[in-house]
């Protein structure tokens, strides 16, 4: 950041002057100027450990040998990397690290992207002068995903380190002494963690492996497509390793990426989903009621004429379209100019309706831009992180990870507003790092930034300059939230107004400050309102608009963002521009050379009561799933079953699939080009690992394709031609540099936000939510993400079902002792709408009163949910409701 | 020209030199052509011949699946798809392993580079086909091989040292997955 004093100091390294930032150490120091000095425990991302004594270097003035990796550069230091007294090093090290590691090179999966191979193989050790036997641990079974073989290990515990610094989950340990010292995980029974892989690609040598590619394969024969992950918002830069078109391992290495090589278990132990046996192989036709396999040609010659028959008679408001973000921004693009131009409506809608949308428009209200203000390196080096029901662990671990180093290592203040409560688990607990913890009720969150924002009037940390700018601004709002008693916020949030007041001030008096807002908010009732109740909390402080601080809205799916930016959202043109602009509609009509119709845009939920009200008579369906998502009371089966076209371009046949009239089959991510916009506004690339599966095509060719046979051609040659026409809309889009530059808020959109902007909901988002009491005995039923899914795609990996293979009840213990319930009993769900059975966990993690569902296998559960969309964005809310929580 | 050569020309000295030899052996008749589906070389000790899989004296292959004889091969001659044992957690083994030897060039670098001793050429070279297709060899092929050209047998490694005991052992005490 500007704002550190940059002091540099010059050093010698084999006779060649270097100069590095005060404070580097001098293995870092030699790696800048392309020396690498040999080294096991050493890691940029770690702690130095020094334990090794691998990567030992002569310093003049030193009478001995000194580790370079925990030596920081000191001004005139002179450093010897290679002289004969450090190779004799060198080679002994070896030796006595080889005088237990066995020889079993050919059958470790690491051999040939060995440390202690090529170290050994650059210093010659040949021999041994040890006749001893080597050492051999006890076998023990590890867990279902990583294998240990610890004879391998040459104790630089890395692992360890990365598990407790980097992932704070701290499931592995070294236990014994000296030689004898070996990882372990605590616990009698298997590896229970977080599963991010962080120990497998760490480890040096082939002491811990991923079961999932054990033995497939030789470093050699893989070729790598660096591409990015689909799981989550985050937008993790992964590197697929395939063998004859054949999915063989992920990893990501360090410095790649957003992630910076950091990845969770979706992004490394998911990757099977694309050759998934159910995978679609070819184009499927409704014939005499059921579905069969046909060809592409008379899959598109009978969606052709059906559609053109159709539009003649209904005209194209008969037609809408759903997209899910988790398409490329090249099929997101596509699809929306397929919309609006072949058929010429734009009633069409994407995934980022279930939740982004609400924070894409409290961002565009308050400051005019439809991205994040920041990016992940300020999170990293903010003052005070507050997280508002992010939930950040299970549903954007990377942005996690970000949240966890700028609070473990570089002592931020961490605020978290969450529908948990710390506790230590097996998954690592943000709200275990924070400084103040509101625990907040999952439909409540909104009552807790009251609180916050009360807390920061009567404190006094209202910005004196904002108060100047907008004094109605200040008043009202200041007005708004005195009219709150602190008694019913406490009620509400169960925390005290002292404690409250705490976090307001640990906030407000952070000179960079950073608001990240989860699923959660985004999801729950009023989730527009709260996230810009949050902006007038970032206002107030004074930190909105500063460098380094802004409010950071997480995407769920990896694309959400884009397609809020490629206009496939109902009321959004590509840029986003607005769909009512009239200057934004004369640009973009002028690039395509072609009216844009006049149709307003219809949202996901509208879309479907059209459906059912027999307006839409045609849908087109890319990816999405709305039967699969939606809960049972938004009768979205009934909606699709009245249609009289349903195209599904999909990869398996899901839920909304099996009711198509054609269901044509698309390629994986993994198997097209193209880019992804990340939570933050990250352009990055997405490159094609393997060849489509069967007849599989990119759902942007498809439609291609479908546009010709309509008689409008939409034809590209290739993905990069379609980036480059979204570029002429949009410019400079997505440059793929290392890092995004973050929008700065529209002072002017600001100014009239604060003038007159604020007063049209200020009553309304200030006040408390009406109190849903629960009845006695009833639970609220949280449906959210688990750590080892994303949506309904990964419960088709196989590495990831053998991690959480099914839904299961979390519950409190408290709970789970007043209803009698111990780990793994059957219990029955109950409410107004239906009922069903399922496990029990009992989890500290839990808050009382809430019981949470992994919405990934939410089949059941979708029955007891209610539906409700918003009244300003239509988002559709449904992932809480009230249940009766029964043994049986 | 001199004497000397101008007696040679007209003797026909140098013709007579050249068929020396051929003289010789119209005296001396020893036949150097081998009547061969009657008559056999000696092969050389080192003679490279087919390649062939072995086993261990308890009848277990040797090969370990480690691709390194592919990797090795100048002519891409084999494929190895290895996997662990089934039932045998840790242990390594090729599920398939072929060779191509209508590209083998008898080079014999897979025989060098084979960690375990589990690839080497036999003596046997009547290998002459009708078909091409005959000279795909399957694993079971290769091991056949093995089985008639090499009777002696070596103990299994893992008996063979204390320090390669680990060598690619499974782990029968392996607990399995609690269910």
């Amino acid at each position: 950041m500007a704002d550190v004093a940059i002091e540099t100091v010059t050093l010698t390294i084999d006779g060649v002057p270097v100069t590095a930032l005060k404070g580097t150490l001098v293995i870092e120091a030699a790696r800048q100027m392309g020396v690498m000095i040999p080294h096991f425990c050493y890691h940029p991302k770690l702690k130095p450990d020094a334990n090794c004594r691998m990567c030992v270097v002569e310093i003049e003035k030193v009478p001995k040998l000194q580790t370079s990796c925990s030596t920081p550069v000191a001004e005139g230091m002179v450093v010897r990397t290679a002289t004969t007294v450090v190779n004799e090093a060198h080679k002994s090290i070896l030796e006595f690290i080889l005088a237990n590691h066995p020889l079993d090179c050919p059958v470790c999966d690491q051999g040939g992207r060995c440390d202690l191979q090529d170290f050994s193989h650059e210093s010659t050790p040949t021999t041994s002068r040890f006749v001893e036997v080597k050492r051999i641990f006890q076998k023990e079974y590890f867990s279902p995903l990583i294998e240990t073989e610890m004879n391998r290990c040459v104790q630089c515990l890395r692992c360890v380190r990365y598990c407790d610094e980097v992932m704070d989950v701290k499931a592995l340990a070294p236990s014994g002494r000296g030689t004898m010292t070996e990882i372990k995980h605590f616990s009698i029974h298997e590896l229970d963690c977080e599963f991010c892989g962080g120990c497998v690609q760490i480890c040096p040598v082939g002491a811990i492996t991923s079961r999932l590619s054990m033995y497939e394969f030789r470093p050699w024969m893989l070729k790598r497509a660096d591409t990015i992950c689909t799981y989550c918002g985050d937008g993790c830069q992964i590197t697929i390793q395939t063998k004859e078109n054949e999915l063989i391992e992920v990893n990501s290495s360090h410095g790649a990426g957003r992630n910076n090589g950091d990845l969770c278990p979706r992004g490394f132990f998911g990757y099977h989903v694309s050759t998934h046996p159910d995978r679609l192989q070819h184009p499927l036709i409704r014939r005499n009621g059921a579905l069969v396999q046909t060809t592409w040609e008379e899959a598109l010659e009978f969606i052709a004429e059906t559609c053109l028959s159709l539009k003649l008679a209904h005209g194209p408001t008969a037609f809408a379209g759903l997209i899910a973000s988790r398409c490329t921004n090249e099929d997101l693009y596509v699809f929306q100019k397929f919309m609006r131009l072949v058929i010429g409506t734009n009633q069409l809608d994407s995934s980022a309706r279930y939740g982004h949308i609400n924070g894409v428009r409290a961002l565009l209200r308050v400051q005019g831009t439809h991205r994040w203000t920041i990016a992940f390196e300020d999170i990293v080096s903010a003052h005070a992180l507050l997280l508002v029901g992010t939930n950040i662990t299970e549903t954007n671990p990377i942005t996690g990870l970000k949240v966890k180093e700028a609070v473990k290592k570089r002592g931020a203040v961490l605020v978290t507003v969450e529908a948990l409560q710390p506790a230590i688990g097996t998954i690592s607990n943000i709200t275990n790092l924070a400084a103040h913890h509101v625990t907040a009720h999952p439909e409540r969150f909104g009552d807790a930034v009251l609180g916050l924002i009360k807390g920061v009037v009567e404190e006094g940390l209202v910005d004196p300059s904002l108060t100047q700018r907008a004094p109605e601004y200040v008043k009202a709002i200041s007005e708004a939230v005195r009219c709150l008693p602190w008694s019913a916020i406490e009620q509400a949030t169960g925390s005290t107004s002292s404690a409250l007041r705490a976090a307001a001030r640990a906030f407000a008096d952070a000179p960079r400050a950073v608001i990240l807002v989860g699923q959660g908010v985004l999801r729950a009732p009023g989730g527009s309102g709260v996230t810009t109740t949050l902006l007038d909390l970032l206002l107030l402080t004074g930190h909105h608009g500063r460098p380094g601080c802004g409010l950071a809205p997480l995407a769920e799916e990896n694309n959400d963002q884009g397609a809020v930016e490629m206009g496939t959202v109902a009321e959004f043109l590509p840029g986003p521009g607005d769909l009512t602009d009239q200057a934004v509609r004369e640009r973009i009509a002028g690039l395509w050379k072609e009216e844009l119709p006049q149709t307003p845009g219809r949202t996901l939920m509208e879309i479907l009561d059209d459906a059912r009200a027999g307006t839409v008579k045609v849908l087109f369906v890319v990816g999405e799933n709305p039967v699969g998502t939606l809960p049972h009371a938004a009768r979205a089966k009934e909606a699709l079953e009245r249609l009289e076209l349903l195209v599904c371009q999909e990869l398996f046949l899901t839920e909304t699939a099996a009711l198509a009239d054609v269901v044509l089959p698309a390629c994986s991510y993994a198997e097209k080009s193209g880019t992804f916009t990340n939570t933050e506004g990250h352009v990055q690339s997405v490159r094609q690992a393997i060849e489509p599966v069967g007849e599989s095509r990119p759902d942007w060719e498809i439609l291609s394709a479908l546009s010709v046979l309509l008689g409008y051609p939409i034809e590209y040659r290739e993905p990069r031609e379609i980036l480059k026409e979204i570029r002429s809309l949009i410019s400079g889009y997505g440059l793929l540099g290392p890092a995004p530059i973050p929008p700065r808020p529209d002072a002017a959109v600001v100014e009239g936000y604060l003038k007159k902007g604020f007063a049209e909901d200020v009553t309304s988002r200030y006040s408390l939510s009406s109190s849903t009491d629960r009845q006695a005995g009833n639970l609220t039923l949280v449906v959210a993400q688990s750590l080892f899914h994303s949506g309904k795609l990964s419960t088709r990996a196989k590495g990831l079902l053998e991690l959480q293979k099914a839904g299961a009840l979390a519950l409190n213990p408290a709970d789970a002792t007043l209803l009698g319930i111990a780990e793994g009993d059957q219990v029955r769900l109950s409410n107004a709408r239906g009922q069903m059975t399922t496990s029990v966990q009992v989890r500290d993690r839990v808050p009382e009163g809430q019981a949470v569902f992994p919405e990934h296998f939410d089949q059941e559960v979708r029955r007891l949910l209610s539906v409700s969309p918003d009244p300003q964005t239509g988002a559709p809310y449904f992932k809480t409701t009230q249940v009766k929580v029964e043994k049986v | 020209m001199t004497f000397g050569e101008w007696v040679k020309t007209i003797t026909f000295y140098e013709i007579l030199v050249g068929m020396k030899s051929t003289l010789k052996h119209l005296i001396n008749y020893k036949p150097v052509t081998l009547q061969y589906p009657h008559e056999k070389r000696t092969l050389p000790d080192n003679y490279r011949g087919m390649l062939a899989l072995l086993r261990y004296d308890d009848d277990t292959e040797k090969c370990v699946g480690c691709d390194l004889c592919a990797a090795a091969c100048p002519s891409r001659v084999i494929k190895v798809i290895s996997s662990e044992v089934p039932g045998e957690p840790t242990k390594r083994f090729a599920k398939e392993y072929s060779m191509d030897m209508t590209r083998c060039l008898f080079c014999g670098l897979c025989v060098e580079a084979c960690p375990v001793d589990a690839l080497a050429m036999t003596r046997e070279y009547e290998w002459a086909v009708y078909d091409k297709r005959e000279l795909l060899l399957n694993k079971q092929q290769l091991l056949a091989i093995g089985d008639r050209s090499f009777q002696v047998r070596e103990k299994r490694l893992e008996l063979q040292h204390p320090n390669v005991a680990f060598f690619n052992v499974s782990f029968k005490e392996l607990p399995q997955k609690p269910s």
